[in-house]
């Protein structure tokens, strides 16, 4: 039994396969055959053609971040023990903007415009959270 | 086609448990329809406004016990809508199908929310997960006040906003709030110091930059353009509304700032009204969190993009200023009282076209536009206003 308390993503149908992705240690974008769109989050149909033939590629896991807020407080109390949280939206070159955390940083160096990485933490048997952290 | 607003009534914004929400309830509406000058009778429709978090008022408003508990007796239909906080608009204009279809001549649109009986966590947990993707933004410890930060902090990066100028937007809006006896934040006016030295919440947002959550209570009685000419009593015209789309997902929207939908929904609105942006005597833009009240005036064209927090930081929207926006304070300078602050926006435009803004009375006021937000900003809502039909 996993001792992890925070809320775990509810996966769909559609995005069984993104959360494969994680427990393997790959970040998936999803991608749409018949236009080419690159889908975040990932649907049941592409949103541009509605499309039901999607398929995935493997992201490089390199990102740029977008935008980003340091939470110091206002959290559920699941949360409190991981403040200061990094929230972050960060634009992968694969052609996708997703939300995430950075960590393994010092939040008051984390600067719009920052190169990081993918970095996967298991969080129970089910599922591996992709988070990000800075570029060494 | 024609709307408009003849009867407000409010409560002061406070939290207060001891006011239960059917005795507010009771009180705004009774007091709106004394407001109007007709009687209680001669209300047709009830169209309530969703109370966000409170499912057995919900339920209650759903159902149909407004009119029955009133004793409102030409009461043909109820309904109750929910778009978070556009809620009070869609009830005007579900308002005015029924007055335009002659369905009804006098419509009572009400509001009630308590949200001091509801414990912090379960409030923190509701605004986490109502408006963020379970799957996609709620593992990682958003909140409401995270998603707005990390757009406040994109805006200043992309304006060169400071956090001084963005502080200033909370000392004027706190301005408004201090001489506005239905804020709760009434005789509390806050200096740049006061805003800037407040603890850090989610980065750049300062506590007094995020919302307060609090009760409140309105309601508003609504007709048509003709009636409310026939009962010569001052009122508030619609003359004028445009409506634009967002997004409801923060991270996926192309218009971060919502530039193109503050843009757009004022341009049809304005063109409908046959008036143009600089005929505006009043702005009041709901946005609940400070950046929106630069991007809607960039938005607006009342100004450059970048150029709004260096406005608002001269003072001139604030009280006293030849640009006077957001008189209602706006959920910063009121306190959020969840879907009521559209409620309370539209009941503070009609104030000032009235002329019964006390304090905050802007001058000569007969031309006001307003721009109300559901979820986080996923649609901007613009409506204009005027003290006098066209
Ligand atoms: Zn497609």
């Amino acid at each position: 039994m996993s001792d992890y308390r925070k809320p775990l993503p509810q996966i769909q149908p559609f995005s069984e396969a993104f959360w494969e992705g994680t427990r393997n240690n790959k970040l998936l974008v999803q991608t749409c055959s018949d236009c080419d769109a690159r889908i975040f989050f990932p649907r049941r149909q592409c949103p541009e053609c509605w499309s039901t033939n999607l398929g995935w590629t493997e992201a490089s896991g390199k990102a740029e971040i977008y935008a980003f807020s340091v939470t110091y407080e206002g959290v559920e109390a699941v949360f409190r023990e991981d403040l200061p949280i990094v929230l972050a939206w960060v634009d992968l070159p694969e052609g996708i903007r997703m939300q995430t955390n950075i960590i393994e940083c010092d939040p008051d160096a984390i600067e719009i415009g920052q190169q990081v990485e993918v970095v996967f933490r298991k969080v129970t048997d089910e599922i591996t959270l992709p988070y990000f952290r800075p570029v060494q | 086609m024609s709307l408009a607003i003849i009867g407000i009534a409010e409560l002061p914004t406070k939290r207060d448990p001891e006011r239960t929400r059917w005795d507010m309830l009771s009180d705004v509406c009774m007091d709106a329809i004394r407001d109007a000058g007709i009687d209680k009778d001669d209300v047709e429709a009830v169209i309530s406004v969703n109370p966000m978090a409170q499912a057995q008022m919900a339920l209650d408003m759903a159902l149909g016990r407004v009119p029955e508990v009133l004793g409102l007796k030409g009461c043909k239909d109820i309904c109750v809508l929910n778009s978070g906080g556009t809620s009070t608009t869609n009830c005007l204009r579900l308002a005015k199908y029924f007055i335009d279809n002659k369905q009804a001549r006098f419509v009572l649109i009400p509001h009630t929310t308590v949200q001091s009986d509801i414990p912090t966590e379960d409030l923190i947990n509701f605004f986490a997960t109502a408006p963020l993707d379970p799957q996609w933004e709620y593992p990682y410890g958003v909140t409401f006040n995270g998603a707005m930060g990390l757009i406040t902090n994109r805006y200043m990066h992309d304006t060169g906003a400071t956090a001084e100028q963005m502080a200033s937007v909370t000392v004027s809006l706190r301005g408004w709030g201090a001489l506005d006896p239905n804020s709760i934040f009434y005789g509390k006016p806050v200096t740049l110091e006061d805003v800037l030295e407040s603890r850090m919440i989610s980065t750049p947002l300062h506590a007094k930059e995020c919302n307060f959550l609090a009760d409140g209570a309105g309601a508003m009685i609504v007709t048509s353009h003709e009636i409310a000419q026939e009962l010569g009593r001052p009122a508030a015209y619609e003359l004028g509304h445009g409506v634009r789309f967002t997004g409801a997902t923060p991270v996926l929207r192309e218009d971060p700032y919502f530039i193109k939908a503050y843009r757009e929904s004022s341009q049809d609105a304005l063109a409908e009204a046959g008036l143009s942006i600089d005929d505006m005597d009043l702005r009041q833009i709901y946005g609940a969190y400070p950046f929106t009240q630069c991007s809607a005036l960039e938005g607006y064209g009342v100004c450059e993009f970048g150029e709004a927090a260096a406005i608002w930081a001269e003072g001139r929207c604030g009280p006293g200023g030849d640009l006077p926006c957001t008189s209602m304070g706006d959920a910063t300078g009121r306190g959020h009282t969840g879907s009521g602050v559209s409620m309370a926006f539209y009941l503070d435009t009609v104030r000032q076209l009235r002329g019964e803004a006390g304090e905050r009375q802007v001058a000569d006021c007969n031309h006001a536009l307003i721009t109300t937000s559901g979820g986080s900003v996923m649609n901007a809502c613009t409506t204009i206003f005027g003290s006098a039909p066209r």
